[in-house]
């Protein structure tokens, strides 16, 4: 949550998290070339450079496509999603110097301009074997671009969080073009066992955690039951919810969180303005209902972020028969003072 | 504080103990990832050739100036020995840019003994040098000095790959195959020459310059070729140090393995009646 925009607001474990990242990357820059001067000696240097950058780049991508996953099967790997934007710009740090290279050595000093050389050298765009893998590297290249430079609060907010989310979407399709590459390039021309291996259980390993996770949130969001009168759902009982957490439920194809806080109920739409978080997985801190993916903070009892800050978001009314609670499918307006009813006989 | 009651908040300094053993193992397992992934990617590359390019370095050489049909030096090693060097440009260009020069200023230079300052690649017995700058050719004499006679071999077939000579001898490793083949196609677009080479059973490599049937370049023609398994035939000519070999581009048929001279019995009835095998085998 932030009033105005600096490029990076650094704290405790951001520091951290870079640190881990910088020296992993160290750390796989010199066994790749170590390995590869010993084994390997005559190798030159521009092909060290693209081919250690690129297989990090590889490796780092599933790191980032596993993160996701990991964090909504188990909450305690919440903390490798908080910084995930800068994995995922050392990332594409990584694979503009295998690209850059790349396009340099193969494509550059020529007759023609290098992009547009990369498109058009090799044209047997409809063999398998003989397939110009290097357009898919460099159209997987413009996503991370696209993805990284975009990147900051400051687009996000003034993309909209929908668009925002769209396009940094794509960094499935950006994986399966890379995928493609290194398939129909470089294991085509040095095709190894452990290689080929390596890629397919990382490619099975981000499918499976997807999966596994799609599931979980499909069962984990209760569908609402039967209308009754006056419009009124009928949701769950009190001790359903659990002191400064919250239930999801689905309303009218909307996911709406219910939480429980100082023996008051109050609900509120389950995205969160940032990022689209899951505010139903998050926890009332002070008061307020706190995002699990970065932190921002909702008022339970209107939607609004506390002062000084400005986001809002949908809240809805709720009643309680006995000790069951029901909701009010319709969304209020954002930021819509709500009286949160109370249940204290709980 | 319970698993269920930690709730971390990026800002906040603390951190549950479950969350923070958590992390460790991931950290852990991500630095196993890094060292293993690193070592599989770098060890599982094939060996790379003991080509050269002398990036840094400059040498010059004297010879006679020939265009058979590309431009080359033919330099005296010893005493009746001699090697012929190709002439390249910077980057992916030939040499004519950097010969414009010396041919306005002294006319036809066929024939005639230059200087030729430049890098040096070479592997395999084979020789390419890279000028710079136009000044680096400078001509010794005006004597127009008689080549030999091109000897032609025969006629047979070849399996290889076309590969442009300037990476595959020393400036790109690898400078063959699928993921240089972008290169090599704008390599040979620029008007360096065309080679076809060959590796045969033994791994034994033999190199040729291909040309039209004509004995003209063919970079244009022959790139929907490049970086391909072929297998092509041909008249095989002899140039001293090099071969050459006058194809028609629409007999070429692509083939799965980079593998020799010709297949077993490849000689056909319409072949030359001197088998490039044989004479290869004569000549060496």
């Amino acid at each position: 949550m932030g009033l105005d925009y600096q490029w990076v607001l650094w704290n405790k474990h951001k520091k951290t998290y870079d640190k881990v990242i910088v020296f992993s990357m160290l750390l796989y820059i010199l066994v790749f070339v170590g390995v590869t001067l010993v084994f390997k000696p005559e190798t030159s240097i521009e092909t060290l450079v693209i081919r250690a950058f690129g297989s990090l780049a590889i490796i780092m991508l599933h790191v980032i496509l596993i993160i996701g996953p990991l964090s909504r099967l188990d909450s305690r790997f919440m903390p490798l999603l908080y910084n995930r934007r800068h994995l995922g710009v050392s990332m594409f740090i990584a694979a503009f110097i295998h690209g850059g290279f790349s396009l340099f050595q193969f494509h550059a000093l020529g007759d023609v301009n290098p992009v547009y050389s990369v498109f058009t050298s090799n044209m047997d765009y409809n063999s398998l074997t003989n397939f110009p893998f290097q357009v898919l590297g460099f159209l997987a290249l413009l996503i991370f671009f696209a993805m990284a430079a975009t990147s900051h609060d400051f687009y996000l907010k003034n993309l909209s969080t929908k668009t925002w989310k769209r396009l940094h979407m794509l960094v499935y399709l950006a994986y399966a073009l890379v995928i493609m590459h290194v398939f129909l390039g470089a294991f085509q021309q040095d095709s190894y066992v452990a290689t080929a291996l390596l890629l397919a259980v990382g490619f099975l390993v981000v499918a499976l955690l997807h999966i596994v996770t799609g599931i979980k949130e499909v069962r984990k969001t209760k569908a609402t039951k039967a209308l009754l009168e006056d419009g009124w759902l009928q949701v769950c009982q009190v001790s359903e919810i659990e002191e400064d957490r919250a239930k999801i439920f689905t309303v009218e194809k909307e996911r709406v969180a219910i939480f429980k806080y100082n023996g008051k109920l109050s609900a509120i739409h389950n995205v969160c303005k940032h990022q689209g978080g899951p505010l139903g997985e998050g926890k009332i801190i002070d008061g307020c209902i706190t995002c699990p993916w970065h932190g921002y903070q909702y008022l339970p009892h209107n939607g609004q972020s506390p002062p000084p800050f400005t986001e809002k978001i949908a809240a809805y009314r709720l009643k309680l028969v006995g000790s069951q609670v029901y909701i009010n499918p319709v969304a209020l307006a954002e930021g819509t003072e709500v009286t949160p009813i109370p249940c204290n006989h709980e | 504080m319970s698993k269920k009651d930690e709730f971390y908040v990026g800002y906040l300094d603390e951190v549950g103990t479950s969350t923070r053993k958590r992390l460790k193992r991931f950290v852990v397992a991500v630095l196993l990832l890094v060292l293993v992934g690193a070592g599989i990617f770098a060890f599982s590359q094939r060996p790379f050739k003991n080509s050269t390019f002398e990036l840094t370095q400059e040498t010059e050489i004297e010879g006679i100036y020939h265009e058979s049909p590309y431009p080359m030096l033919k330099v005296n090693l010893v005493d009746k020995q001699f090697k012929n060097v190709i002439l390249l440009g910077f980057g992916k260009s030939n040499a004519d840019p950097y010969l414009q020069d010396i041919k306005a200023m002294a006319g036809d230079i066929m024939n005639k003994k230059l200087k030729v300052k430049g890098n040096l690649i070479y592997y395999n017995g084979k020789t390419l040098i890279q000028i710079l700058k136009p000044e680096n050719v400078t001509i010794v004499s005006d004597d127009v000095i008689p080549l030999l006679p091109v000897k032609t071999v025969g006629v047979d077939i070849f399996e290889g790959e076309v590969i442009d000579p300037k990476c595959y001898f020393g400036v790109m490793k690898p400078g063959q195959g699928k993921i240089h083949r972008s290169c090599a196609v704008r390599c040979i677009s620029g008007g360096i020459p065309p080679v076809l080479a060959t590796t045969d059973d033994n791994a034994i490599s033999e190199y040729f310059l291909l040309t039209d049937l004509e004995g003209k370049p063919i970079n244009e023609a022959i790139l929907p070729f490049v970086g391909k398994n072929l297998r092509v035939n041909g008249v095989v000519e002899k140039m001293e140090d090099w071969y050459l070999l006058k194809i028609d581009t629409k007999g070429i048929v692509y083939t799965h393995k980079t593998n020799v001279y010709a297949a077993n019995n490849s000689c056909q009835s319409d072949c030359a009646s001197l088998h490039f095998r044989e004479a290869f085998a004569r000549s060496h």
